[in-house]
């Protein structure tokens, strides 16, 4: 990373276990990493701060990670252009599709090592979305 | 529980424990106290007799056999997307399925991928309430290395450790005692259990009844993991040897 400010990524996974070991992989990689349980916590997030990039996993209760997706592009500039991830467990084409279509710039399939996360959110960091 | 002649130390150092604890100037005194179970004091006799020292990494071997063979033999025997559910018990004050947590994060690559549920029960409520803060002395934390407590724990001070949120929201705690089928009952059915160092305390009866109740809660398949001097075979006939590189480990048939 450069000696810029410390990217902000904001990581949403309803599995404690998953949201620490990507947080655990990011911060290593100097990421400040925020963590939110779903898609209407992460979405308070986003309006309340500002972040570089969003990893989303599919599967959340609550609100999921699509939904997720949908509702934050409809927003207004700039908080609908944070570039997003979705992360899935799930590879079928239809799934990719959807998610494409919900305003994903990247989608990935688990299970994903800390290399390819840090690799992947330090690309993603640079774009965005619309 | 039973205790014998050689154990007699252990025993007398916890009841004048308790003697201590609860003011009692005579052994006769306390033991009226005991015997009407005064503010509760039979289930702190009983936690003091099951409070057990214990670190993080703790019998690696098996932690190492968890990853390279047991979950795999697990997950090609499981429906797609079924959850991954691992039963530390008796759990003390949670040194252990914390570890179990932390050397999936740190060794198994497929972490992130599958629905992994850690549950950590014991009989002890005091023990289970120490697991649940997740704090930690220089001992516990002596077998991890800097970098892993780093990542997984704050310093509360000089001298202890709190394991971070995340992971303390990923185990489950629960009180249970092993030998009561309707306790044990309730927690379904595991993939895993690691059942260390506890079973040596029973007396015969209770052991087996123990070792049934602990094959009733594994799935067809799964696997049981116990202390490095006990053996299933000498408790049990339900359960088949697993050999395996790092350990031995047992399983119940998968059918």
């Amino acid at each position: 990373m450069t000696n810029d400010a410390p990217k902000r990524v904001l990581v949403v996974d309803d599995a404690s276990l998953v949201r620490l070991y990507y947080r655990t992989a990011l911060e290593s990689a100097g990421f400040e990493v925020v963590e939110a349980l779903n898609g209407l916590e992460a979405l308070e997030h986003l309006l309340g701060g500002h972040f570089d990039l969003v990893i989303v996993d599919v599967n959340m209760p609550q609100m999921d990670g699509i939904s997720f997706l949908q509702t934050l592009r409809a927003k207004s500039l700039p908080v609908s252009s944070i570039p997003a991830m979705v992360i899935s467990s799930e590879a079928a084409p239809k799934r990719v599709a959807a998610a494409s279509a919900a305003g994903a710039n990247f989608y990935s399939v688990k299970p994903l090592r800390a290399e390819a996360i840090v690799q992947y959110a330090s690309l993603l960091c640079g774009a965005r979305h619309g | 529980m039973i205790f014998t002649e050689p154990k007699r130390y252990y025993v007398e150092r916890r009841v004048t424990e308790r003697m201590t604890a609860t003011g009692a100037s005579s052994f006769e005194l306390y033991f009226a106290r005991l015997r009407a179970d005064l503010q509760g004091e039979i289930e702190q006799f009983v936690n003091a007799f099951t409070i057990n020292e214990t670190y993080f990494y703790r019998e690696e071997h098996q932690l190492a056999c968890l990853t390279s063979e047991l979950l795999a033999a697990r997950l090609n025997a499981k429906p797609r997307g079924a959850p991954i559910r691992i039963w530390s018990v008796p759990c003390s004050t949670g040194e252990e399925p914390y570890s179990i947590a932390i050397w999936l994060l740190e060794n198994w690559p497929y972490v992130d991928e599958h629905d992994i549920e850690i549950v950590g029960s014991d009989i002890d409520t005091g023990a289970i309430a120490l697991a649940r803060g997740g704090v930690y002395g220089k001992r516990a934390l002596s077998r991890l290395s800097p970098q892993v407590v780093d990542r997984y724990f704050t310093a509360v001070d000089a001298e202890s450790w709190q394991i971070v949120s995340d992971l303390r929201d990923s185990v489950r705690f629960t009180r249970v005692n092993i030998v009561e089928r309707a306790e044990t009952q309730p927690h379904g059915q595991f993939d895993v259990i690691f059942c260390r160092n506890v079973l040596i305390y029973f007396d015969d009866l209770s052991r087996r009844t123990a070792a049934e109740n602990l094959f009733e809660n594994l799935l067809p398949g799964g696997f049981i993991c116990l202390g490095h001097t006990e053996s299933m075979s000498r408790i049990s006939p339900l359960f088949e040897v697993a050999r395996f590189a790092d350990a031995i480990v047992y399983q119940r048939p998968s059918r």
